[in-house]
């Protein structure tokens, strides 16, 4: 009965995880909306997850010189600031241009070379104490 | 809510959004001090996104690279994914050649294939829509069908608990995609064209996944060990640093590797 109960418990926690990170993942589509008109094409893959206050998430990302890329981030938290910067391996930003409105924060990129790049969320104030994110992006 | 009426409220508000001076991001950052945990694994890319560079750096002939046959399915599931996931990655060469009939072909051939591996129901809808855009020569739409079919293909394995499987497609679809990439840098060689092949982070990837496949029969197929091999021969030669030249040599090394390697893949097998 306790193992029954302790199982559906765990059901209900995944299905709301998967809940707030699908909401997330609706609000990253919208951010990169617009540069579909603009030609980019969106990933179907995303990266998500939860994080707390000033938690940071880096995300690797395999990026082509000669592409440009928008990383679009999106939370299912009312009056969270979230953001999303770009890095080389080295550490170095690569950030082209910054936006962000609401629950949407988008980032442009044109990488100087070819290979591996962190994208990091970071979580700079919520209503809540874990924050649901999904980080989806376009090239072109 | 509408996706259209979505679309019209995102734009609205990033029209008039502000850059994030509030927010100004650290000009560097030491990565080093990221724990393991709080860096999350590679997206693999799909093919047109480095097919479009090649698009920019010149004027590839696409038809040419296109296979006659899509080759042949055994009843072994790892030979199965991998060639699932080499046909995914044909169907974007397909779209670079804006072939139609090629196009609709492949998208039969991915409900086949999906269907041996008890994932057909992911990809009916993606399928049917793959030849209805290729029809009315949409290519924006089908690349957008082929990466989604990739994903719910993918997606659909884990959900049966076949990760392990789900993994082998992403891996068959960069072995073909390399393939490709390095048949046609060979052809017009330059650095700015090679400089595409320095792929380590997805390689170190596929390497780990590979390495911790956690299905036995899986971990020990003769095509996932043959491809250990040929991503242990690779990495040397993809360049250590950013911006480090990959010679032609190298190119052509890639090229026949992963030309083998598909050929057996296509084959029922080593």
């Amino acid at each position: 009965m306790k193992k029954a109960l302790l199982f559906l418990m765990a059901l209900l926690i995944g299905a709301t995880s998967w809940a707030y990170v699908d909401d997330a993942l609706s609000f990253a589509y919208e951010a990169a909306s617009p540069y579909v008109k603009k030609g980019f094409n969106v990933r179907e893959d995303a990266w998500g997850g939860d994080l707390g206050v000033k938690d940071q998430q880096a995300v690797q990302a395999q990026l082509f010189k000669g592409n440009e890329y928008w990383f679009c981030l999106g939370t299912d938290v009312k009056g969270a600031v979230l953001s999303v910067s770009v890095y080389d391996s080295k550490g170095n930003i690569v950030n082209v241009e910054t936006t962000r409105a609401g629950r949407l924060s988008a980032v442009r990129v044109e990488p100087p070379r070819t290979g591996t790049y962190y994208a990091i969320v970071t979580v700079h104030k919520s209503p809540k104490e874990r924050t649901g994110w999904a980080l989806v992006y376009a090239y072109k | 809510m509408p996706i259209i009426l979505n679309a019209t409220i995102a734009a609205y508000f990033l029209a008039v959004a502000i850059p994030l001076h509030a927010q100004k991001p650290p000009e560097a950052v030491d990565l080093s001090s990221f724990p393991a945990q709080a860096i999350d694994d590679v997206l693999v890319p799909v093919p047109s996104e480095i097919f479009i560079v090649l698009d920019k750096l010149g004027n590839p002939n696409w038809r040419s690279e296109l296979r006659d046959s899509l080759g042949r399915q055994s009843g072994n599931r790892a030979q199965v994914a991998l060639l699932l996931g080499t046909v995914i990655a044909e169907g974007f060469v397909a779209v670079e050649a804006e072939d139609p009939e090629k196009v609709k072909d492949i998208g039969r051939r991915v409900l086949t294939l999906s269907k041996a591996i008890n994932v057909e129901k992911a990809v009916l809808e993606r399928s049917k829509s793959i030849t209805d855009k290729a029809e009315v020569k949409d290519w924006i739409s089908v690349r957008k069908e082929f990466d989604g079919a990739l994903q719910d293909v993918k997606a659909a394995m884990q959900e049966l608990g076949d990760d392990d499987l789900a993994q082998l497609v992403s891996v068959g679809g960069w072995i073909r995609g390399t393939e490709v990439l390095t048949s046609i840098i060979r052809k017009n060689y330059t650095a700015d064209s090679a400089e595409l092949l320095h792929q380590p982070a997805l390689v170190n990837f596929f390497t780990k996944k590979l390495d911790s496949l956690s299905n036995k029969r899986l971990a020990e197929d003769d095509l996932v060990e043959r491809i250990r091999k040929l991503l242990a021969a690779i990495t040397p030669l993809l360049g250590n640093g950013e911006g480090e030249v990959i010679p032609s040599e190298n190119v052509t090394r890639i090229h026949k590797m992963t030309r083998d390697t598909v050929a057996a893949i296509s084959s029922k097998g080593a």
